[in-house]
């Protein structure tokens, strides 16, 4: 309370401050403040509405413990001389853990001091051992670079007796000869270890033989593909430490989400300890989510998300709160530093007050902007989620995210940008009208419990795993007696000398090829292939623009011939699609309509894995399917009315992969048993996998083109084709056939899985209720793009049908169907 | 430990197992044959693929055993090129801290490799290493050769062996392609210590101060050509030796290895060659060289290494005989830098005054004028003419668009300083001249 006071009289002389003295002393944010702005934000509105949670986060006292006797008095003083006597409760516990050879995941929130779990064992073993190595990943550059700071200061505290380098792509040819020689400690990502390490690891003799440490920090990001990837990396990297007699002990740390350890003995394949527990300290925090009003409450349209947060961000900095703004997007992050600046102008002769920071600025632009930040330069910056993860800008009064991050662990990271030690800060999530964000804006005891996410990755994808056992024999040939993931790696080398890429030799499997099978992977991208999009307006002067590029798997949706596409806010209209060149050729027009494709799907279940039945008569499986697709055709869809002003048949050709999918199987009888139309029941059918997609998304922790879904036939009817034309264009058919039994399926949009069906298929129950709550919590009347999908007419029932079926398959699970009915 | 596989089923259909262009892989068919032949209870024997005796018959070679395996060594005398005793001066022209023992060619091995790939890294191998050192007069030549990868540790062995007796490598982009690889080779083998040679002389950069102007390309086989006058042949093309050598251990005629080892021969004898062409050139290109271009070549090693009063005659004698004009430009400019070293101001300022005009070359003789008649020959008057004359020549240009505008203001910029402190000290004479009294 006599904090709150003090702040109190502190923000009263603030007040009084003439507008244009410098920023600095700036007062903190207090509580009573922000509910001052957040008045003012919802004085014409009901504020039960827009405001749908504001919750206080009490302070936290920080729990001490001593720095340990083990470590060396050299460290220790460097640490005191940091201003660190005492270490913080995990911290302590980590550096034990690791003190006994233990592997570790440290999970902490933001600004908890996480580095030191890492930095002072290793230091401290680098002090004991001179020969010591450690090699610390990070999931992006900017990252290392900004860890490199903090370890030369450690460095130089400690008469430069260890040597920290960075490894990337921008490190200059004549430094690595000696980085390899001399880095104590290097600091690298994912792909330059693929990459440029891992297949010269002859050069990195030295690191190798000596590797004692892996540190991998911002666990959490590596899952989905991304992390299937990693983790065969990290096998290629155990091999060749073995190789060199070396076994590193590994230290990650992950922001919260529901499963650490899992993901962590996922990665690195070993056992480990999770360290939970956080002693840092905190400052009081006010989190708000705020949904924009509704304007049309039919068609479920809200203001717009992005100006109702540059209002949010406006009032806040208006009060000279050192504010950080996040939007998903490059062209959102211009958007509202347009507006801010516009209302934040720079006094002559003094820097801008408002700053942009996202990918694509200079380094040396982002460090004056970090700079500006962390001084008090600069009053606000708008970036995207270049600025989410551990850089270090200190820390702000404020935080305003336009639109949900994603996932609730980086919602966390990005409101922990906001928060000092001590004082009060506040943190704001303006919700977009994205099923997503309406789901978690409106529930937020799912985003404030106990964190629900879990991380996935499928280290044996056949695609992944095969591509980078290439990479091994390429590293050090195979041997009969290996393990390489949990394949059987004697038949698949055999496959792989068949196809030409390996030989055997004296018993081992050889890499027999000229290429460098690691420059054809990518770690990051589900394909490397990519859509070209060239607009032809300059071409009469010769000059056609490129003006972006897609990825091959969006490509037939989004740029197929006569499609609108919309590439910063200007319209293109696509002229032709060249396939087999991977280009398409736009030219911009202005018209008041978007293009909507339709792709027919079709799934053919090739094996079962495991089913049962939920609720009878219906029932939930998990196993391997063939995704034939296709782009049949499009539908022009008016803005704002979302009417459908015409459509267009469209021949591409068709894809196909072998994926792996979760299904619900609706019985007949349950069906059968709907009080509706044949026509409202597809409908319903329709619009409930829209929302059953949309909440998998968020159970899954994925994007939302990490997963596909599809309505077909169960089985044993699939006999009787459906005729797909009919879904393509039902304004055209007087008759639409009945599903007999239909199979819904949620299935992972990329070749041979990516590990999200089988917890999809354990999660079941979670996955219906959750859809049930999204649905029957949205205030629409007949849905809309933030439950079951847009609906342009108000005769379909789509709302009322899905929740009729979600009714009926949640009855015997715990979730009650009596807010079913107070809806319906 | 029991453990359930990730099925395998759907491998044909992996991306991961496609390649661009499908090499001639061999059948079942073909293998099980194999298989038959040799039977399958020793993996070791499944790996040989010829009879040895018919694979050495082809090659010439003669199968040869150490501590570590099996290899194939074929050995071979040449007349040509003849032995060559190089001149320690010569020698310490490309490498300034050689020993005396270097010079002996007795230490010399010449060495080039044929490998599996050219992109680098711990998957390429060297199948095929030729040795070569002087003997009788001629060069006596051995190349190694694995059969089976399995053959590769014997064979690291041998050629360390070879190092020991012959310890002065010498090679054509060895230094950045050859040795580092096998460095890594012998690495992977985690049993042979990385041989030490006592020096590494590496003829690529030489050749390319003597012959790029001329030729444009310093390949070995071009330098044979144009330098040596040699004449190959038929000669097989160094982008396909990895696939002859794939499509060998899959099981293709051995025949076709014997271009590949031909190839690597040619380029050991040419290496030689070339290597006492350079060498005799460094030790007298006065007496030997009529080719301007070769002259100025050395003069500029000459010019690198510090031996000045050599390089400034070479480049007299390259500007003498006739240079192309953009090399004669290089050559007049190096001159007169020499000059100005030595302090033989009067050639330097004949060349800089040549060299006047509107050209990167123009404006640092400008530049390097008005220096020396501002501070050598203490008449500034002179050197704010020669500034002006500058600063004339850039306007001209850049009003008939004859110079970009990005050079122009990096230009003008020096200029505009020099003549503002050139006037500056042209209103103040008698100081100027007071505390150049000072000084003197």
């Amino acid at each position: 309370m006599l904090g709150l006071v003090a702040n109190k009289r502190r923000i009263q002389t603030g007040a009084r401050m003439p507008a244009s003295q410098s920023l600095a002393p700036r007062p903190p944010a207090s509580l009573e403040t922000v509910h001052n702005i957040l008045g003012s934000l919802v004085e014409r509105y009901r504020q039960e509405e827009v405001l749908t949670a504001v919750r206080q986060i009490p302070a936290r006292t920080a729990k001490f413990r001593p720095i340990p006797v083990w470590v060396t008095s050299a460290l220790s003083e460097a640490y005191r001389a940091k201003g660190i006597r005492e270490l913080y409760s995990h911290q302590a516990a980590a550096a034990e853990l690791v003190r006994n050879g233990r592997n570790i995941v440290v999970v902490t929130p933001t600004a908890s001091g996480k580095t030191l779990c890492y930095n002072l064992p290793v230091v401290n073993a680098v002090q004991e051992d001179p020969d010591t190595r450690a090699l610390y990943l990070f999931p992006t550059k900017a990252l290392a670079q900004d860890q490199l700071s903090e370890l030369h200061d450690l460095s130089k505290r400690l008469d430069d007796r260890f040597g920290v380098f960075t490894y990337d792509g921008d490190t200059p040819s004549d430094a690595r000869k000696a980085i390899r020689e001399r880095g104590h400690i290097v600091l690298t990502n994912p792909d330059m270890l693929h990459t440029g390490i891992l297949p010269h690891h002859t050069k990195w003799m030295r690191l190798f033989e000596n590797l004692r440490y892996i540190v991998l920090d911002e666990l959490h990001t590596y899952r989905g593909v991304f992390g299937s990837h990693l983790a065969n990396v990290l096998r290629r990297l155990k091999r060749i430490a073995k190789f060199y007699g070396s076994d590193p002990q590994f230290i990650c740390c992950s922001a919260t989400i529901a499963n650490p350890g899992e993901l962590a003995s996922q990665l690195i394949e070993k056992e480990g300890e999770v360290v939970e527990e956080n002693g840092a300290p905190a400052g009081e925090k006010l989190f708000v989510f705020y949904n924009p009003p509704m304007v049309n409450r039919n068609l479920g349209i809200r203001r717009s998300y992005i100006n109702e947060a540059t209002r949010v961000s406006k009032e806040i900095l208006a009060r000279k709160l050192q504010t950080i703004v996040f939007a998903n997007s490059r062209l959102h992050t211009e958007v509202l530093l347009t507006y801010l600046q516009q209302a934040n102008p720079s006094k002559p002769g003094q820097p801008e007050p408002i700053r942009g920071y996202r990918g694509g600025y200079l380094p040396g632009e982002r460090r004056e902007i970090e700079r500006g930040l962390r001084d008090g330069r600069i009053l606000g910056v708008v970036a995207t989620n270049a600025l989410e993860l551990g850089i270090d800008v200190g820390s702000l009064d404020a935080c305003v995210m336009a639109g949900y991050p994603g996932t609730i662990a980086s919602t966390w990271q990005r409101a922990g940008r906001a928060g000092r030690r001590t004082g009060s800060s506040c943190a704001v999530f303006v919700a977009s009208s994205a099923p997503l964000d309406q789901f978690i804006v409106q529930h937020p005891d799912y985003f404030f419990g106990n964190s629900p996410e879990h991380a996935h990755i499928q280290p044996d994808n056949l695609e992944i795993l095969v591509n980078h056992l290439k990479c091994a024999a390429f590293e050090l040939p195979i041997s009969t007696d290996e393990r390489f993931g949990n394949v059987n790696l004697r038949e698949l080398c055999e496959q792989l000398g068949e196809a030409g890429f390996l030989h055997q030799s004296g018993g081992d499997w050889h890499w027999i090829d000229e290429a460098y099978p690691a420059d054809t992977i990518s770690l990051r991208s589900i394909t490397s292939d990519n859509f070209v999009i060239i607009d032809t307006t300059g071409e009469d002067r010769g000059k056609p623009e490129v003006i972006g590029e897609v990825d091959f798997s969006s490509a037939l949706t989004t740029v197929h011939p006569k499609a609108i596409y919309i590439h910063q806010g200007q319209q293109y209209h696509v002229e032709q699609l060249d396939f087999d060149k991977r280009k398409a050729y736009v030219k911009p027009v202005n018209v008041d309509y978007f293009t909507d494709a339709i792709r027919y799907t079709q799934v053919r279940v090739l094996e079962v894995a495991e089913e049962e039945t939920i609720s009878d008569p219906a029932g939930r499986t998990h196993g391997d399917v063939l995704v034939r697709s296709q782009v049949v055709g499009f539908k022009k869809i008016k803005f704002f009315t979302n009417e459908n002003v015409g459509s267009g048949k469209l021949e591409l050709p068709e894809n196909e992969m072998h994926t792996t999918s979760f299904w619900l199987t609706l019985g007949h009888n349950l069906l059968a048993e709907l009080p509706f139309s044949l026509s409202e029941r597809q409908g319903g059918i329709f619009g409930l996998l829209y929302a059953l997609g949309s909440m998998a998304t968020l159970l899954m922790m994925c994007d939302r083109r990490d997963l596909g879904t599809a309505v077909g036939e169960r089985p044993p009817s699939a006999a009787s084709e459906i005729n797909w034309e009919d879904f393509a264009f039902p304004s055209n058919t007087s008759e639409t056939k009945e599903f007999f039994e239909p199979n819904l399926y949620i299935y992972d949009a990329y070749p041979g899985g990516i590990g999200f069906s089988e917890p999809l298929y354990r999660t079941c129950d979670t996955l219906l209720s959750r859809t049930l709550e999204l649905i029957s919590a949205c205030p629409c009347e007949n849905g809309c793009p933030s439950c079951v999908g847009p609906t342009a007419d108000r005769r379909e029932r789509t709302k009322e049908v899905a929740l009729e079926i979600l009714g009926r398959l949640c009855r015997d699970a715990q979730f009650t169907a009596t807010r079913t009915a107070e809806t319906a | 430990m029991s453990m359930r596989y990730v099925s395998l089923d759907r491998i044909q259909g992996l991306k991961a197992l496609r390649r661009s262009s499908t090499p001639k892989a061999p059948t079942r068919d073909w293998q099980a044959s194999l298989l038959d032949d040799c039977g399958e209870s020793h993996p070791r024997t499944k790996t040989i693929q010829y009879d040895p005796d018919r694979l050495s018959q082809i090659l010439g070679a003669s199968p040869k055993t150490n501590q570590y395996g099996d290899y194939l060594s074929v050995r071979c005398w040449c007349a040509q090129p003849p032995r060559y005793c190089p001149e320690l001066r010569a020698l310490r022209l490309l490498m300034p801290d050689a020993l005396d023992e270097i010079a002996d060619p007795e230490q010399w091995l010449f060495l080039d490799t044929e490998t599996t790939g050219l992109a680098g890294g711990s998957g390429t191998y060297a199948f095929l290493v030729g040795v070569a050192w002087w003997d009788g007069g001629g060069l006596e030549i051995e190349q190694f050769f694995m059969r089976e990868y399995s053959e590769e540790r014997s064979l690291l062995f041998a050629l360390r062996e070879r190092i020991a007796e012959h310890p002065v490598l010498v090679t054509f982009n060895g230094k950045s392609f050859d040795w580092p690889l096998l460095e890594t080779r012998y690495r992977m083998s985690r049993k042979i210590s990385v041989p030490a040679p006592r020096a590494h002389l590496d003829f690529l950069h030489p050749a390319r101060n003597l012959w790029r102007l001329r030729l444009g390309s310093v390949r070995l086989s071009e330098l044979e050509h144009h330098v040596l006058g040699w004449d190959r042949g038929a000669d097989v093309l160094s982008g396909q030796i990895p696939q002859i050598y794939f499509d060998y251990l899959r099981g293709g005629p051995a025949e076709r290895l014997v271009p590949v080892l031909n190839h690597n021969q040619m380029d050991l004898r040419g290496l030689a060659a070339l290597s006492s062409r350079i060498l005799s050139l460094l030790s007298g290109v006065e007496e030997l060289g009529q080719d301007g271009l070769e002259l100025f070549g050395v003069s500029r090693i000459c010019e690198k290494r510090g031996e000045h009063s050599r390089a400034r005659k070479l480049y007299e004698k390259s500007i003498a005989s006739v240079l192309p004009t953009e090399t004669d430009r290089i050559a007049r400019r190096s001159l007169a830098r020499l000059a100005k070293r030595e302090g033989d101001f009067e050639l330097a300022c004949e060349l800089w005054k040549d060299a006047l005009g509107n050209s990167r070359h123009g404006y640092e003789a400008y530049e390097q004028l008005a220096i020396y008649y501002e501070h050598k020959a203490r008449d500034p008057e002179q050197a704010l003419q020669v500034v002006r004359q500058a600063i004339d020549e850039l306007r001209r240009a850049i009003q008939t668009g004859d110079i970009a505008p990005g050079p122009y203001c990096e230009i003008k910029v020096r200029f505009d300083r020099r003549i503002e402190r050139l006037e500056r000290k042209s209103r103040r004479p008698l100081l100027d001249a007071m505390s150049a009294r000072a000084q003197a």
